[in-house]
């Protein structure tokens, strides 16, 4: 029984030992079980579909070397105390390159400090809270080893209140989730609403709780108080249960909300009383691409799956890789230091299924957090769900996304 | 305030509390003849309701796939009691307390790897458009709850009183040890009492799925409601569990509209302390006379 | 002893060492997250096992006195700006404060209804958390700087030190407390709460102050989480942790500071240790060995049974043969964590430390403590003076159980001195009329005296404080507790301290007399040599003379024997009987409920007969016995001479209805 047991733990510093040499060490956490898995699990997934192209196209030329990514993956399962205890362990391994994902904001702000503590590279993806990045402002420190890879909800806020001042849904009620995600999407569309000139009247403010199956009573108070529109952040099987309530007593507004809404669990789950629905998208699951298409069908293929559970978040997982990926060629080096000022300044546009991506980051600066984050408003879109779809909502988007790909071919081909 | 939102509020909340009433009914069968319940009553909803959803993805009618989901319930309700129940029962221990629990965390696990994190719609025949009844507006898939809620309570409880073995299951339930020097095998009683348990757990799994959804986490947020239900309509008590069920939905929907939707349940865990710290033993429970 | 100390106390202070150096020698801030972790779950679960270990009850409500705690320490340095060690008494504070006030509701419940009301407070709590976001920051949670401690800013490896050194002054305050009367009265609870009324020990009063207790280090825990994460968060606090943190209490064992610790270890270890993949083959193949070498053990010695035997082999063996099978074990971390829970839990139901402790117990012949020598009885048992006048007075007494009139309407004098007989047929009243006097049954109406004065109703808590001892026909010993804790919990005088003294350990002398006592009691009925074996062991007859110790530990003025022959064999009974002829002796007053006509006739002076909760008769045995009224109530028929032998052979038996 004792040699069985040293055997085996032998046998283990064997394994390490041979895999320690000329590997990029990359860890994934997330939650990968519970009740943000679909989004954490997604990431992570696609993620580590980035990471198989990689390895099998011979890995990544460091020096004279061609290095393999090897991924270190730690389930978090959306409890802040995992987070904290995971970041610590993370931040205690000397020979990590970076990190990538964090799905809950309040785990971001529980570990974070540990990773910050010691300069290693994490790219945030896909949690969107705005405190992930704005605490590092408020505290005004001078060098962060923090980046952000999603569109934060500050962009996504501005975005679902345009659109309903555009639509002239000018009665407007809050419906937000009890978690922290869901009460900062309530606190930054309250900014927004007053950002772009009070427009908006809110008639109702209604809170939620993970699992309710019953909105009868919120809807009815938004119904009575005349909304035109219902603003909402929180994620899939509470949204959907919103807009079957909203069928069922008979709620003709449109739901105007956070990324969530795009998520398979809202579409099936919400059926024909989802269409109409609004969202901000980084990313449609639709081949619409060749690049996209290349994506979407890998991710089918090699999770033996026929629709990914959150596409956004697996797209941003996939296009974070490659971002760090192309950060490690550029410092030519595994160290987590070098990686994160390549980051700060990548010299070679990198080629995502979302977009293609010309120097996301830059150095940081506490004054603008928008430094630490790749995304701006204009890649983001407005999506619309049509029968079980998400569809461009304004057409103007999608030329203009149009305009800008070939903006950025031409810029290339110069 | 007009009278109509407030009956619409009652009526929905009180269709939820249904739901309830009906998972509490589960917890108060096994406690009837082993004074224990699954505490990872709730997996066994979820994995009845995964189980029932692959079925009719074979390809199964509906009316097929119903008895055989119930049938893998009960299976899987005589599960938890062989592996969870019967030890600690026989050395007197409340161990079943963590074994359920453990077994809810192993099911909820092995869910996951199999049918995936997400939520899924899980397909009946039975309509989800509205209709208006009396101005108030309803779905059939809850009036099916409702109906699927009295006819296998009624039902059981008929089993109970009518026929032997249902005799039986009540001799345990009123005396155990008077039951066993009778010659009613307990062991073999409380193996019942859990197989029923689970089929009322996949009945709740087939009936509830239709509006909760399908995925792992189903059932979590419900099952502690119906723990309430079950202890504050008192664990022996039939059908104390409905008028307790109706009670606190509707009260749930009435404080979200009143007070404030984060404040949801507080009221009913305000009400549900007193009321047990005045009647110990549950509103509709025996009152027991302490004997020595 | 010498032995037995060096042995626990050297293993306590070298893992206090080991733990206290780990820092110094590994620089790894990994390490040191998980130790400090350690320490703060060690406090909380010791407080947890207060009420789950010593109550027996599944309190749910404990990560909520975390959370309270961690919120109040947290708001007492951004609010207020107090200093740390403010915080962390205001955390103990408030979970002490809420503890104590859930106690009250909480006071009746037992079982389900005691962890539903303690679930709904956790729901409660976490609800007011979230909602209230002026004063916590809702669900976006709430930045705690880590403020300095008298003056000193604490790095990672000052705070994890801090740590320490509280679970040490905890561990240690609480080992005093429940090695005390205290934590027996704790336990005493947990068995029964009836005995531990009708002893006057009180379960009100305990309850509240282990529930108090409990609560309060849930929250220095609480205060201690805070500044150790920083950020706090309502959802943090809810179900889920729960659920983790009673595993933790029960896997590790109850009732044991070291289980605590072990199960905080569980808690905080495992799931952080089982993300690597080597560890977790190397946790699943030793642990399939262990399970193995144990389930064949148990089998050829028939120790366990084949369930518990097979089950743990077949759940390591499903880990064993997953790990192989499976491309990533990250995703089936919660089903790896159930199954070696599972394989714990049912393989080993005392926990790591239960098992652990019996186990070192034998290895190392560690033996028992010593326990003084017992004095004579006349020192424990003053002599009172009896002067025939009346103690007790029944007046017109009624009890009624819906419309059944199981007392009805009794009066009844009971002279200082005597050894007074009830007797009746079976249902005719006399037990009920014994819980009435007791303070079980409230009185439907009449009135009881004892020394002249009315006695409360309804409260055995109250009856027994002035006096009044008695045994209980289906016995209710303190089952897990050994015979001399059994009679020492109940003992009256001056044994009580008050709490402050007993935390810092200054009452051993208390201790030591109590102890002494109580032995002199059990000398007395002849169980010295048993005094340590568990109540629930001892043979039939040795746990009613238990009993009759038990209650002669309150030092009663009258002793109330219900039925104390029952079941025993002839031996015995001529025990029995020297027995209360001693007790007599002190003067201590009887009353004596009895089937055995012989045992009445040859102890009583005076005899009452109850039917239908009537009195028919009253008088000495011999002349009580040939009473036509008697006769016929036992025997159904009107005054036949066999009837009459029959009573005199001292064989009543009940009439067949």
């Amino acid at each position: 029984m004792r040699r069985a047991l040293i055997m085996t733990l032998l046998l283990g510093m064997v394994v390490t030992q041979a895999f320690a040499a000329d590997v990029i060490k990359i860890a994934i956490t997330g939650p990968f079980t519970g009740g943000s898995a679909p989004m954490g699990a997604s990431m992570r997934d696609g993620a580590k579909l980035a990471i198989a192209e990689i390895n099998a196209a011979g890995g990544i030329k460091v020096g004279a070397k061609m290095m393999k990514f090897e991924v270190t993956e730690r389930d978090d399962e959306a409890k802040n105390e995992r987070g904290a205890l995971i970041a610590q362990e993370l931040a205690s391994m000397t020979d990590l390159s970076g990190i990538i994902g964090s799905v809950n904001t309040g785990v971001v702000l529980a570990g974070d400090k540990h990773l910050q503590e010691k300069g290693i590279t994490k790219i945030i993806t896909p949690a969107a809270g705005s405190a992930s990045l704005t605490q590092w402002s408020k505290a005004g420190v001078k060098d962060l080893s923090i980046f952000r890879f999603a569109a934060h909800d500050g962009i996504q806020a501005a975005m679902v209140v345009e659109e309903a001042v555009k639509r002239n849904l000018l009665k407007v009620a809050l419906f937000h989730d009890s978690t922290n995600y869901g009460v900062s999407g309530r606190d930054d569309m309250l900014d927004q609403i007053k950002k772009q000139g009070n427009k908006l009247e809110i008639v109702a403010t209604e809170k939620f709780n993970i699992g309710d199956k019953d909105m009868t009573a919120q809807l009815l108070r938004a119904k009575n108080a005349g909304a035109q529109a219902i603003l909402i952040w929180g994620i899939g099987p509470e949204l959907a249960a919103i807009a079957n309530g909203m069928a069922k007593i008979g709620i003709k507004a449109p739901l105007i909300g956070g990324w969530p809404l795009s998520m398979s669990n809202f579409l099936d789950n919400a059926g024909k009383n989802g269409n109409g629905t609004m969202m901000p998208q980084t990313f449609i699951e639709e081949p619409i691409t060749p690049k996209a298409k290349a994506f979407i069908d890998g991710y089918h293929k090699t999770y033996k799956v026929t629709r990914i559970p959150s596409p956004v978040s697996a797209a941003q997982g996939y296009d974070a890789v490659y971002i760090f990926a192309a950060a490690v060629k550029q410092a030519q080096s595994t160290d987590t230091h070098k990686i994160k000022e390549a980051l700060e300044d990548l010299k070679e546009p990198v080629k995502g299924v979302i977009a293609t991506w010309q120097k996301p980051y830059s150095k940081w600066d506490p004054a603008n957090f928008d430094t630490h984050e790749a995304f701006r408003r204009d890649q983001a879109v407005m999506g619309m769900v049509k029968d079980g779809h998400v569809v461009f909502a304004n057409d103007a988007d999608r030329q203009r996304l149009i305009k800008s790909a070939t903006a950025v071919k031409g810029k290339k081909a110069k | 305030m007009n009278d109509s939102v407030v009956a619409q509020m009652v009526v929905s909340g009180a269709l939820m509390g249904l739901v309830y009433a009906l998972i509490a009914y589960g917890f108060q069968l096994t406690y009837a003849t082993s004074k224990s319940i699954n505490f990872g009553q709730g997996e066994l909803v979820m994995v009845s309701a995964f189980i029932c959803l692959s079925l009719t993805n074979l390809g199964l009618p509906y009316p097929v796939m119903v008895p055989l989901g119930l049938f893998c319930g009960s299976l899987l309700g005589l599960f938890v009691e062989r592996s969870g129940v019967r030890l600690a029962l026989e050395q007197k221990s409340e161990g079943w307390i963590l074994l359920t629990i453990i077994i809810g965390l192993l099911f909820f696990s092995v869910s996951e790897n199999i049918w995936g994190r997400d939520d899924r719609p899980f397909p009946t025949p039975i309509p989800s458009d509205a209709i208006q009844l009396f101005g108030i507006s309803v779905t059939p898939v809850e009036i099916s709850v409702a109906v699927g809620v009295f006819m296998i309570m009624g039902i059981i409880e008929l089993f109970k009183r009518k026929t032997l073995l249902g005799k039986a299951f009540e001799a345990v339930s009123a005396d155990r040890d008077a039951a066993e020097l009778m010659g009613i095998s307990a062991t073999k009683t409380i193996m019942l009492s859990y197989s029923l348990s689970g089929m009322v757990a996949a009945l709740a799994g087939i009936l509830v799925a239709p509006i909760t959804t399908v995925g792992p986490t189903m059932a979590s947020a419900l099952v502690l409601k119906a723990f309430s239900v079950a202890v504050v309509a008192g664990l022996d008590s039939g059908f104390g569990v409905v008028v307790i069920g109706l009670f606190l939905g509707a009260l749930e929907s009435l404080t979200s509209y009143y007070v404030g939707s984060g404040w949801r349940e507080a009221p009913g865990l305000v009400l549900l302390i007193l009321a047990l710290a005045i009647r110990p033993t549950g509103v509709f429970g025996a009152a027991v006379i302490r004997k020595v | 002893m010498l032995k037995r100390l060096f042995l626990i106390l050297g293993v306590e202070a070298l893992l206090l060492v080991v733990l206290a150096v780990i820092p110094l020698t590994v620089n790894n801030s990994f390490v040191l997250g998980l130790l400090t972790l350690l320490a703060i779950y060690g406090i909380l679960l010791i407080g947890l096992d207060i009420t789950v270990g010593y109550l027996g009850q599944v309190n749910l409500a404990q990560a909520a006195f975390l959370g309270l705690g961690a919120y109040t320490a947290a708001l007492t340095v951004t609010r207020f700006g107090f200093g740390m060690p403010a915080a962390l008494i205001a955390a103990a504070a408030v979970g002490c404060l809420f503890g104590g006030a859930l106690s009250f509701p909480a006071l009746r419940l037992e079982g389900p209804q005691f962890a539903l009301s303690t679930l709904s407070f956790m729901a409660l709590t976490t609800t007011a958390l979230n909602e209230w976001e002026s004063l916590t920051g809702g669900a976006q949670g709430l930045q705690v700087p880590r403020p300095p401690l008298f003056g000193v800013m604490l790095g990672p490896k000052g705070f994890y030190w801090l740590c320490l050194i509280l679970l040490v002054f905890v561990w240690i305050a609480m080992r005093n407390l429940l090695s005390s009367q205290w934590g027996r009265a704790f336990e005493a609870l947990r068995d029964s709460p009836i005995a531990t009324d009708a002893m006057g020990i009180g379960t009100l009063r305990n309850k509240a102050a282990a529930f108090t207790l409990g609560s309060g280090l849930g929250g220095l825990a609480g205060g201690l989480y805070a500044f150790n994460f920083q950020y706090l968060q309502p959802q943090v606090f809810v179900y889920d942790l729960m659920v983790i943190l009673l595993l933790g209490v029960v896997l590790g064992g109850r009732k044991s500071l070291w289980g605590a610790f072990v199960g905080a270890t569980i808690v905080v270890l495992l799931p952080n240790l089982l993300s690597s993949r080597i560890l977790f083959q190397a946790f699943s193949g030793l642990g399939f060995l262990l399970a193995l070498t144990a389930g064949i053990r148990g089998f050829v010695t028939k120790t366990t049974r084949p369930f518990q035997a097979v089950a743990p082999v077949v759940a390591m063996g499903m880990l064993v043969v997953g790990g192989i099978f499976t491309s990533n074990t990250e995703d089936w971390r919660k089903a790896i964590f159930a199954l070696m829970l599972f394989a714990v839990m049912v393989g080993l139901p005392e926990g790591l430390m239960g098992f652990a402790a019996s186990f070192l117990t034998r290895l190392f012949r560690i033996p028992p403590p010593e326990l003084p020598e017992p004095v004579p009885l006349d020192e424990v048992l003053v002599k009172k003076v009896t002067d025939g006048g009346p103690l007790l007075e029944l007046l017109d007494l009624k009890h009624y159980f819906g419309g059944v009139r199981a007392v009805d309407g009794v009066t009844l004098t009971i002279s200082s001195g005597a050894i007074h007989g009830l007797i009746g047929p079976n249902g005719s009243g006399k037990s009920t009329l014994v819980n009435v006097i007791s303070g079980l049954y409230a009185p439907t109406s009449g009135g009881i005296l004892l020394h002249g004065k009315p006695l409360a109703k309804g409260s055995l808590f109250k009856v027994a404080q002035r006096g009044l001892s008695r045994t209980f026909q289906n016995l209710q010993l303190f089952s897990e507790l050994s015979a001399l804790d059994n009679v020492m919990v109940a003992m009256k005088g001056i044994y009580r301290s008050p709490l402050p003294l007993v935390l810092l350990g200054l009452t051993r002398k208390n201790e030591r007399r109590a102890q002494i006592d109580a032995l002199t009691l059990l000398k007395m009925v002849g169980l010295m040599d048993d005094c340590r074996v568990p109540a629930k062991d001892l043979p039939y007859g040795a746990q009613r003379f238990l009993e009759i110790a038990r209650a002669l530990a309150r030092r009663p003025d009258l002793l109330i024997l219900d039925e104390p022959a029952a079941g025993l064999a002839q031996p015995d009974i001529t025990r029995l009987l020297q027995i209360i002829r001693r007790i007599h002796d002190r003067g201590i007053t009887i009353i004596l409920i009895e089937h055995h006509m012989d045992v009445v006739s040859e102890l009583c002076n005076i005899v009452t007969v109850l039917d239908h909760g009537k009195i028919i008769a009253e008088g000495e045995p011999g002349e009580v016995k040939r009473h036509p009224k008697v006769i016929e109530a036992y025997l159904g028929g009107t005054v036949e001479p066999a009837g009459q032998q029959y009573i005199e052979q001292g064989n009543i038996v009940p009439v067949p209805a």
